[in-house]
């Protein structure tokens, strides 16, 4: 089903930049610095997405878990996967060798169906393994939302159905849903774990990067390290 | 400036365009949860109330002082005074009550935004008569100087004058110096040139806490 919707079908899988309508350019200016990041840093392993990857660098737990892999988070709030997809075009995987991406987008593509939003994630995960062929790659999936069930959750879970049977079609990428434990027996999720029912607390961090700190170890203990100076 | 000519000070509830209705869902539980409670300060505004719950800052400096924290990220003023009309603050009665929102007034003109605010200051005064309100000043955002710092710059200006004749209310400008001699305000202390660091908020909350400190003590038990 996602093999026939091109780019051409797909507005998911277009890839366009943040237009700055409020005035103060944050946008352009977040993309930047990550180009520049890219010029400085010899990164092991890159985070790349919206809100859910940008807010996990501002707790304790980054600073414990994933900076200590030689990790760069590269997430912008609100970004869907149009816009990933435009950042990693335009310099945002130029000049380093991650070995592990960990990819989390597609919450925000509200004007997008569930399986044009999986084509969008699946077209980033191509570009990424092409243009960084000796990386594996972690896809999350899509976390539940909203207090109580409602439509977006349902997408989500479809975008997640979709991506967990064409992913590994692609190659080393490896899809991980951490969103099981949010919702609760009665269909609520608790705003101690999304303190806006999108966003994780500090807490639901910790939870989601046991997991996640797991599955990068396993990955990075199976890749032997390239010498520096093969990747000249 | 009428609430009819005036966008910013007309209260309206955020519409769910999204399709999972946080925003009504978050009001909600606002309510809900201040039924049970009994706090001395109230915090109300945007993300950047939102957020503070979220880091240590708030466990150590503000949740000793008994405070809610009623702050929802996209919240302009009119968001912020339909909230504050509409149960918000049925049930409680903080000594202090600091509202923090109008960065996100996009299309309003600073007067316009010192007309919300002011307005919210109004509701909360009518609601809680003997309450003191402290209006936080909008901070300085993105990476080089551009039009919202000289509108949020003139906000604070507005608000300022509007508030020194009032006893019931205080303007505290919590800016520590964010913009550099360059001009430049660095992700170390906003992570996308709006948002605060953990870094960040220590600085902006320690003279935060001072003086809403100062304000709990004023008032009589």
């Amino acid at each position: 089903m996602i093999a026939r919707m091109s780019t051409e079908e797909n507005p998911a899988a277009e890839p366009a930049p943040v237009i700055d309508v409020q005035g103060d350019g944050r946008w352009m200016s977040q993309h930047n610095r990550f180009v520049q990041e890219c010029k400085d840093a010899e990164p092991d392993v890159l985070f790349v997405g919206d809100s859910m990857v940008q807010l996990m660098q501002q707790y304790e737990v980054w600073r414990e878990v994933f900076s200590p892999l030689h990790a760069l988070n590269f997430g912008i709030g609100g970004d869907t996967t149009c816009n990933v997809l435009w950042r990693l075009q335009n310099g945002e995987l130029e000049n380093i060798r991650p070995r592990v991406v960990v990819l989390w987008v597609g919450t925000n593509n509200h004007e997008h169906t569930a399986d044009q939003v999986a084509g969008g994630i699946l077209a980033i995960a191509k570009l990424v393994l092409s243009r960084l062929p000796k990386s594996k790659m972690i896809v999350l999936g899509l976390l539940p939302r909203g207090e109580f069930p409602n439509p977006l959750r349902e997408k989500n879970a479809a975008v997640n159905n979709l991506l967990r049977a064409s992913l590994p079609q692609l190659g080393p990428v490896q899809f991980i849903d951490v969103g099981g434990s949010f919702v609760h027996s009665d269909g609520a999720i608790s705003s101690r774990d999304m303190f806006d029912f999108l966003h994780l607390t500090a807490s639901a961090y910790r939870t989601i990067s046991m997991t996640l700190h797991e599955l990068l170890l396993q990955m990075l203990e199976e890749m032997p390290q390239e010498r520096r100076a093969l990747l000249v | 400036m009428s609430a009819d000519s005036n966008p910013a000070a007309s209260p309206s509830p955020c519409q769910d365009i999204q399709g999972d209705g946080r925003w009504m869902t978050l009001h909600n539980r606002f309510v809900s949860d201040s039924k049970g409670k009994e706090p001395d300060v109230l915090f109300v505004g945007d993300s950047l109330v939102q957020l503070l719950h979220e880091f240590e800052v708030w466990r150590k400096l503000f949740s000793p002082l008994h405070a809610l924290n009623f702050g929802v990220s996209g919240d302009a003023t009119q968001h912020v005074l339909w909230r504050l009309i509409n149960g918000e603050l049925d049930y409680i009665s903080p000594k202090v009550v600091v509202v923090w929102v109008g960065t996100n007034n996009h299309g309003n003109t600073p007067e316009q935004i010192c007309g919300g605010i002011m307005a919210i200051v109004s509701v909360i005064h009518q609601k809680l008569p003997h309450a003191h309100t402290l209006v936080l000043g909008l901070l300085p955002r993105g990476k080089s100087p551009n039009p919202l710092r000289e509108r949020n710059a003139s906000v604070n200006a507005l608000v300022q004058a509007e508030v020194a004749s009032l006893s019931h209310v205080s303007f505290l400008d919590v800016d520590p110096g964010f913009i550099h001699s360059d001009g430049s305000i660095l992700h170390q202390d906003m992570y996308d040139y709006l948002h605060l660091t953990q870094q960040a908020y220590q600085k902006v909350c320690q003279p935060l806490y001072e003086r809403i400190k100062s304000l709990l003590d004023k008032q009589a038990p």
